[in-house]
């Protein structure tokens, strides 16, 4: 076992873990942060996408230990309010079907538009690229992260 | 069995902790071996995360040398004055997985890992670049060609640490080409770098992907060499036909395997084609004939 | 009598809100079957064979049970004995019999998912490992012809005598088309949270379709009375068909449960995913169109071989879009079926028509050329009056519609139909034509409806939204059927303890619901209209079932159809195919949400994209398994695959549908898109890909 200090959501925990424990498992099974989905556990699909001391990272691929001492954020610690203007967006151009998808799809947006506040179509395209829905709604993913980046997404 | 990880806050502590059993293993932004992991083809026996150790982050210029440390991010190789100054390992870079697996994905990583489908290895191959390692009888160095064995084998030895990868500083264009089967997260079918030392009068090529490790292609690079007209740094080629030589001896220099994603005729032609391409744009020949 | 019912057909409801679950999906609020609280909860992981045929000799699980958190490791052995169902892959841990490698052979129980993973790597299996037979081919000596095909259609059909037809004709076609494995591959993969009650009764919550189904099956495995079952559905991440039926995490799940005495979640990692949840059976067809010069078929003939398991006959409805989609006076199609040592196939978006259609609509395109003629020109000459084979009038079919409509968006009529002739820089670009349909079925369900003295209605049946919008679209008919705002109406489903519904599958989940829906509304307000609108305190309730409506024989062919225009690019010099822009025209009867609709073509367009040039299950031959069983090597289509997809529909009005007026749109979009695709890259390279996927050395490098 070993003692870590993660600080999830502007909320401090310190837990004792097992070494091979996953991130997204610490974050979904002991900090109770279910809002980060399991999609496929090989770091391709991106459902499990959280923030890392502020960098998009796939939780099924770092260790609760290699997060120690860090700031992780997740879908459900984004708003800083109601909504976060990405969630907003999603919601309005409907860029969701089966919501699985979701979580990371905004957490990845989000990291996007902190490096380009203003990303061209093709630009969202490719830097969604680790995201994958299979329902697919990626037209109106790219239209949502449009909406945010319009007012002003990067928070 | 549960194994135990450290988190190295120092290359001493890394080297140290690796003393520990012969099953320790190395993650940086594990990118690799936690798909491993979580496939269960391999149980966390002792891990050493190295992606705190400060002497393996980032990278510097010495004199003319560009050393780049083992934990140099993919995301990193991708911006600023690094891009400038190897702009063909920037590109190889953005081809890699995805923003998160950039974020976290490391060079050191890349060559340890030692896949043919590796995207800065290419590039790395090309410029005939040096690892740095530590281990516990001190430090050496393995120049990249000797240091990638097999398919994912290396000279890495038990207790060893890859800590930087040296590069020279060219000048001249560096152009890196890749080709799979899908616009995002591929894996490559065939990967191709050209790199053009004004200085040196040499156009040095790096293929990937087409072998069992990374190629060179001395009689391509020989062919064109020859041909460039170095005052001017212009490959005169009205017609396309140097690049497309260029590019059939580029293909013979590999020998490709048939495998689900590709055939190895496929595969050949394609590194013809990037080889050409990536020639042509090195000298701001026009894309097409 | 005062007419309180108002019709239906409204526009009302085209006022496309956003979903209701809109809000809970973008904060990560939704809960899916492994995330609602419960107590004490324990973890199972799977182990599967690494043989593909054989006997399980010996299970070793001493370093397994020795292992820190493991609580139990269930094998044929020591596992709960299983009453019997008609889905032989639901026998879990039944018997030592390997049908397939990857199938399930011990079950590991820990306090986490990481001591059960850690336990399921430590359990040794031996095997008596027989020779294995895993690949499909047309000349299988094995092969033979299954009773009847999906969903209870004949296995053969014949009309005329289309070999003299085809024999005689000017222009004759004979090619044949390929499609691989592909897999559903839904984001969220199945999973189930299992606990027993001190009662007996066995509570689940579970990924699937439609959970009415689920719990019987569950009450015959377990030996329970249904209402002893308890299946929670409340948020369900895709299922395109996987999650129609019981999957092994929802029997493995409540076998653990009861064997450890605790609450046991069970989420198969994506790998298993391969393996466990059904695929989509690859596929020969064989295609023989017999033509007059002017391209009016006489001869039709479709052939198809595909596989099964050894467990259970799944016969694919491959060639039944062949028996409708074309007018020919004489006409063939066929089904054979060999039993191979791999999982048993099973349900995927469009079964039957999606692999079928690439068959039948790359030969058309074919067959355009041979004539000379233009690819919407000979769909349009072709167009049958009534259904081919049963002479059934069609209730509506705008199939040349949706044709003329989608070629004028397209800008289709400056088109040269010479391949391989149009270059921008290295970039070769063509366009191609294919058309689609899928079945209108509706099938029957029931609608609980009560309104409160405080005028607020409550819908309550057992359907689900596997994130197609029903919960949006069921809420908008609702109210129209009871005309109420939206705001005064609650909906309740995903629930097996709510009156019996159709799944979400087959494109008839929300015209089987909405049905019942509409007849229990006319009932309540018939019930509201008898006492002169007034309430009493405890409300009024009914239930509707429309079984009987929809056991009621039509006398029409009910199909809904549509047309889909494609441009490709392809590298000239690598093969590397681009789609910038894909446009689908469908006529799908009414649309009741048109946000959800749109998304639902467009997301199977996207799909029918990935068909065409990504998605491919390999299978290694030598060790029976598959050689990609992971997302990085199953490729499906990632953001930068996709440009320009767009879908609309006409205006359709068709009254011998069902009470809703909907055709269902859940499959139509992937239906001839890979055909579209391929007849772009034929038309953009001159090369003719007849297997899928379009992959780049399939276009070059043959050499």
């Amino acid at each position: 076992m070993v003692r870590i200090q993660v600080t999830v959501d502007g909320q401090r925990c310190e837990d004792e873990v097992e070494p091979r424990l996953l991130l997204v498992h610490y974050l979904r099974e002991r900090v109770g942060k279910v809002g980060t989905p399991v999609g496929c556990d090989t770091s391709n699909c991106g459902a499990c996408t959280v923030q890392l001391d502020g960098r998009s990272v796939k939780s099924c691929a770092v260790l609760a230990v290699q997060a120690d001492g860090s700031e992780v954020t997740t879908i459900e610690g984004l708003a800083n309010g109601e909504w976060h203007p990405m969630q907003k967006a999603f919601k309005e151009c409907h860029a969701l079907q089966c919501g699985y998808c979701t979580p990371g799809m905004i957490m990845a947006a989000v990291d996007l538009l902190s490096n380009n506040p203003n990303p061209s179509e093709e630009e969202i395209r490719d830097g969604l690229e680790g995201n994958l829905c299979r329902c697919t709604g990626y037209h109106n993913i790219v239209k949502a992260v449009q909406m945010a980046a319009a007012e002003g997404g990067a928070r | 069995m549960s194994g135990s990880v450290t988190v190295a806050r120092s290359l001493d502590q890394a080297l140290d902790a690796l003393r520990s059993g012969p099953d320790a293993r190395l993650v940086a932004g594990g990118t690799d071996l936690m798909v491993e992991v979580n496939a269960g083809r391999w149980q966390p026996g002792t891990l050493v995360s190295v992606d705190r150790a400060p002497e393996l982050r980032g990278w510097h210029r010495d004199g003319d040398e560009i050393v780049l440390g083992s934990g140099l991010t993919y995301a990193e190789m991708e911006r600023g004055e690094l891009a400038r100054l190897v702009p063909a390992l920037a590109q190889a870079a953005r081809t890699v997985g995805s923003p998160q697996i950039r974020n976290a994905g490391t060079l050191g990583g890349n060559v340890v890992t030692a896949s043919p489908a590796g995207d800065t290895l290419p590039v790395l191959t090309a410029l005939d670049a040096v690892v740095q390692i530590a281990g516990p009888e001190g430090t050496r160095i393995s120049p990249l060609r000797e240091f990638v064995r097999g398919v994912k084998r290396t000279d890495l030895r038990a207790g060893e640490v890859v800590t930087a990868v040296r590069v020279p500083a060219l000048r001249g264009a560096q152009e890196f080409l890749k080709v799979g089967t899908r616009n995002a997260m591929v894996i490559s079918v065939v990967m191709v770098a050209v790199v053009v030392d004004l200085d040196g009068h040499t156009v040095r090529v790096g293929v990937g992907s087409a072998a069992p490790v990374p190629v060179r292609a001395p009689l391509a690079e020989e062919y064109v060499g020859a041909l460039v007209d170095w005052e001017r740094a212009r490959m005169d080629d009205p017609t396309g036909e140097v690049a497309a030589q260029f590019g059939e001896l580029v293909a013979q220099a590999t020998s490709p395997i048939d495998d689900h994603r590709s055939t190895a005729a496929y595969r050949r032609r394609a590194v013809a084609v990037c080889a050409a391409r990536a020639v042509r744009r090195a000298f701001q020949e026009p894309e097409s004939p | 009598m005062n007419d309180v019912v108002r019709p239906v057909m409204q526009d009302a409801v085209a006022a496309a809100p956003t979903r209701v679950d809109g809000r809970d999906k973008v904060t990560g609020r939704a809960r899916y079957a492994v995330e609602h609280p419960v107590e004490d909860v324990v973890w199972a992981w799977p182990v599967t064979s690494t043989v593909a045929k054989g006997r399980v000799t010996e299970i070793d699980a001493s370093e397994a049970n020795g292992t820190e958190g493991v609580i139990a490791v269930l094998t044929h052995a020591n596992a709960p004995r299983l009453g019997e169902t008609d889905d032989a892959e639901l026998q879990l841990l039944q018997s030592d019999r390997v049908a397939y490698r990857g199938q399930v052979c011990a079950l590991v129980v820990g306090e986490t998912v990481e001591s059960a993973r850690a336990g399921a790597d430590a359990v040794r299996v031996r095997y008596d490992e027989a020779e294995h037979d895993v690949v499909l081919d047309a000349r299988h000596p094995a092969m033979f012809t299954p009773e009847k095909v999906n969903p209870g259609f004949p296995t053969d059909t014949s009309i005329g005598d289309p070999d003299t037809a085809f024999a005689v004709a000017a222009v004759q076609l004979d090619a044949t088309y390929t499609t691989p494995t592909e897999h559903n591959h839904a984001m969220e993969p199945h999973a189930t949270t299992a606990s027993w009650g001190a009662d007996g009764t066995l509570t689940l919550y579970d990924s699937n379709q439609g959970s009415t189904g689920v719990a019987r099956v569950m009450a015959d495995l377990f030996g329970l009375q249904v209402r002893a079952v308890h299946v929670i559905s409340e948020h369900v991440g895709g299922g395109f068909g996987s999650k129609g039926t019981p999957r092994p995490n929802i029997v493995l799940a409540a076998m653990a449960a009861q064997a450890v005495g605790r609450p046991v979640r069970l989420a198969l990692g994506r790998q298993h995913m391969f393996s466990l949840v059904g695929y989509r059976t690859p596929t020969i067809q064989r295609l023989r169109l017999g033509a007059t010069t002017d391209g009016v078929l006489r001869s039709l003939v479709h052939d198809v071989w595909e596989q099964t398991s050894t467990l259970d006959d799944f016969a694919e409805q491959t060639a039944v879009i062949s028996r409708m989609l074309y007018a020919a006076p004489a006409r063939r199609t066929t089904h054979r079926l060999v039993r191979l040592d791999v999982p048993t196939p099973s349900w995927m978006r469009a079964p039957g028509e999606a692999p079928g259609s690439f068959a039948l609509e790359s030969a058309m395109d074919e067959l355009a050329a041979a004539c000379d003629l233009d690819p919407v020109e000979l769909r349009v000459r072709n167009e049958p009056d009534v259904d081919p084979e049963s002479g059934k009038p069609f209730s509506s079919r705008n199939l040349v519609a949706c044709l003329r409509e989608g070629a004028r968006r397209f800008g289709w009529e400056q088109r040269d139909p010479t391949p391989g002739v149009r270059r921008d820089g290295r970039w070769l670009v063509g366009t191609g034509v294919a058309s689609s349909t899928y079945p209108a079925r509706t099938a029957p369900s029931q609608a609980r409806m009560s309104i409160g003295s405080d005028g607020v209605v409550t819908v309550e049946l057992n359907a689900v939204d596997i994130g197609t919008g029903s919960r949006t679209a069921l809420t908008q008919i609702a109210a129209e059927a009871m005309d109420l705002p939206t705001d005064r109406v609650r909906l309740r489903i995903g629930d097996s303890t709510l009156p019996p519904a159709m799944i979400a599958g087959g494109s008839m989940g929300l015209t089987s619901w909405g049905s019942a829906i509409v007849k229990g509304a006319r009932q309540l307000r018939e019930l509201v209209g008898r006492r002169d609108g007034a309430i009493p305190e405890d409300g009024l309730e009914v239930t509707a079932d429309t079984a009987e409506e929809v056991r009621a024989v039509s006398g029409y062919a009910r199909h809904a159809f549509g047309a889909q225009f494609c441009e490709v690019r392809v590298d000239a010099d690598t093969g590397e195919v681009r789609v910038p822009r894909l446009l689908g025209v469908f006529a799908v009867g009414r649309v009741i949400n048109a946000r959800t609709a749109r998304s639902q073509l467009v997301g199977g367009m996207t799909m029918g994209l990935s068909m065409a040039l990504h998605e491919e299950g390999v299978v290694d031959v030598q060790h029976g398994d598959n050689v990609n069983h992971d997302l990085a090597g199953y490729h499906i289509a990632a953001h930068a695959d996709v440009a320009d997809v767009d879908a609309m529909w006409l205006e359709e009005h068709d009254e011998h549908l069902n009470l809703v007026g909907a055709k269902g749109i859940g499959e139509i979009g992937i239906v001839g898109t890979a055909a579209a695709v391929a007849n772009a890259v034929h038309h953009a390279t001159g090369v003719r890909v007849r297997d899928l996927p379009i992959r780049v050395d399939r276009l070059l490098g043959r050499g």
